[in-house]
């Protein structure tokens, strides 16, 4: 590469890099992944959306450590947790750092490979209109869309956080003269459905955990994936996660849902595979 | 834990303990959440039975129409055992209901012939303290969801149970006489025809049982779900499963429905 190309590409990356620089200082700019109708709801309870934001955390996983053993596969369940704790943590810091108060609408996305576990985290940072900047330690993050979020606050509640659990278990194999004796029988796998009712109650009990450390009440859209690892026939997971909520008001408040008939049609989306 | 159906695994009892203690778990969303509350009840936990089973061989014959009992009754005994082990979750947790329960069947990796049978769901537990636990003194278990299940109780209708009826059945293939015979013509093949239909009416009828046994006065929701699963083409598992319900004993007048024209897309 000649002087001349390479001078303007320290000049382009300087101005980038400043420009980069300005946008975050500014404080008018906003960005969100919220629908329209979101933004309203959020508007509708006096919250304003301030900031999309993210987190990504990776942890390894030993070699073989999902191959052949008994128990639970702890090198695999720690992996897990520490991807979980340390994205929501960065979740929290970019947050507090755009000056929101939680984030809401976070999409979750873990995948768990025999070598390493990751968990990438993006959301949009909330605040009570115009409110003034907390730390860290004040964001709460949730996995609710910014729709049941501003139902659940206007149902005298609040989200505090996102709870998690997770377990991997080992399932012992079966001998071979069991195998071929059950062959032609109906028979419940005891081996399989222990190491899962393991697994499961590790992982929820993991879960509630997390959400007593939050100081909630309750745990809402608990969402579960379990069974065995693609990878490894023989070891199980078990993982779930959702919103900690808390009754913020004196008490919960009434909906009074009405009775609706739509008159919408169907809606009918044009493919133009149908046409033949 | 062995192959009898009453009993939970040691490791159940300290979540359950938890839960007791006023943190609720559930896989309630908002609404539902919101609506099961409107309806007077309060999520205590989120339970769930499973059973990974191995399925039995039945040999079928080629030309002829007949029930797999063996098969049909692996479907029937794996499912028993995950809603059962459900049931028990729930009511250790002194639980009215389950709600939004929901049965899967997965097939994974765990061998050939073998299946996860998996019943999740969210206890319920009627706010004013009053039981609301079915005529056989279990929780009632429901598969509908929070929305469905405020509705229902508007209409002054109480869930009693999950009700299902299934049954495996292997249908005849045609023989070439038969198949030849019919080339070129517009015909009904009845041996399929019927075939199918007593299958039907056979999980149609099973389903109806467990109700009646139930007391109640009908089922609602009913979905009929037509699985070959890993058999092959010819072998169907007819799959009925609906909740069952009673009338309550208080008049209701429903009100009127309001009409609205939606401005979303």
């Amino acid at each position: 590469m000649s002087a001349a190309p390479r001078d303007d590409l320290v000049a382009l990356v300087r101005e980038a890099v400043a420009s980069l620089e300005s946008k975050a200082t500014s404080s008018t700019s906003m960005t969100s992944d919220l629908s329209l109708d979101e933004e309203f709801n959020l508007h509708a309870i006096g919250w304003e959306a301030v900031e999309l934001v993210s987190g990504y955390s990776a942890f390894s996983t030993p070699m073989g450590a999902w191959s052949w053993g008994q128990g639970e596969i702890t090198s695999a369940t720690e992996a897990h947790a520490n991807a979980f704790a340390s994205a929501i943590q960065r979740l929290h810091h970019e947050a507090a750092a755009a000056g929101g108060h939680g984030v809401v609408g976070v999409h979750i996305e873990r995948s768990i490979f025999s070598t390493h576990t990751a968990v990438s985290l993006i959301g949009t940072a909330v605040r009570p209109i115009g409110a003034s900047r907390v730390g860290d330690d004040h964001v709460f993050v949730s996995d609710l869309s910014a729709r049941d979020f501003a139902r659940l606050v206007l149902a005298g509640w609040e989200p505090l956080g996102l709870a998690t659990g997770a377990s991997f278990v080992y399932a012992p194999r079966r001998t071979i003269g069991a195998a071929l004796a059950q062959q032609s029988q109906n028979v419940e796998l005891t081996n399989f459905t222990e190491a899962i009712y393991a697994a499961r109650e590790l992982a929820m009990e993991r879960m509630q955990r997390s959400a007593i450390d939050l100081h909630g009440s309750g745990v809402v859209e608990v969402k579960v994936v379990e069974g065995p690892m693609a990878f490894a026939a023989h070891a199980v997971g078990f993982t779930a996660w959702g919103t900690v909520v808390r009754l913020a008001a004196d008490q919960h408040r009434p909906m009074n849902p009405a009775l609706v008939v739509s008159l919408d049609d169907p809606v009918v989306t044009f493919d133009a595979a149908t046409l033949g | 834990m062995s192959d009898t159906v009453n009993d939970l695994p040691e490791a159940t009892g300290h979540r359950l303990a938890e839960l007791e203690h006023g943190l609720f778990t559930s896989d309630l969303s908002v609404n539902e959440f919101l609506l099961v509350k409107e309806a007077g009840f309060h999520p205590v936990g989120f339970v769930m039975g499973s059973s990974i089973y191995h399925t039995g061989i039945q040999t079928r014959k080629w030309s002829q129409s007949q029930e797999l009992t063996k098969l049909t009754e692996a479907m029937y005994n794996a499912r028993e055992l995950a809603m059962t082990r459900m049931e028990e979750e729930a009511a250790a947790l002194g639980a009215d209901g389950v709600v939004g329960v929901r049965l899967d069947v997965n097939y994974y990796e765990w061998g050939k012939d073998a299946a996860e049978f998996i019943a999740v769901g969210t206890a319920v537990k009627a706010e004013d303290g009053v039981s609301r636990r079915n005529k056989l003194g279990k929780p009632f278990t429901s598969d509908l969801s929070g929305q469905d299940f405020w509705t229902l109780a508007q209409t002054g209708y109480a869930p009693q149970g999950l009700v299902m009826g299934t049954c495996v059945y292997h249908i005849a293939h045609r023989g070439l006489g038969q198949a030849l015979s019919t080339t070129g013509q517009n015909v009904e093949l009845p041996n399929f025809t019927q075939a199918l239909y007593e299958a039907r009416e056979l999980a149609m009828t099973r389903m109806q049982d467990e109700s009646a046994q139930l007391g109640a006065t009908g089922i609602v929701g009913v979905r009929l779900e037509e699985k070959s699963h890993q058999w092959g083409s010819h072998t169907i598992e007819f799959l009925a499963i609906g909740t069952a319900v009673t009338k309550g004993t208080e008049s209701v007048t429903l009100p009127t429905p309001t009409t609205i024209i939606s401005l979303d897309n």
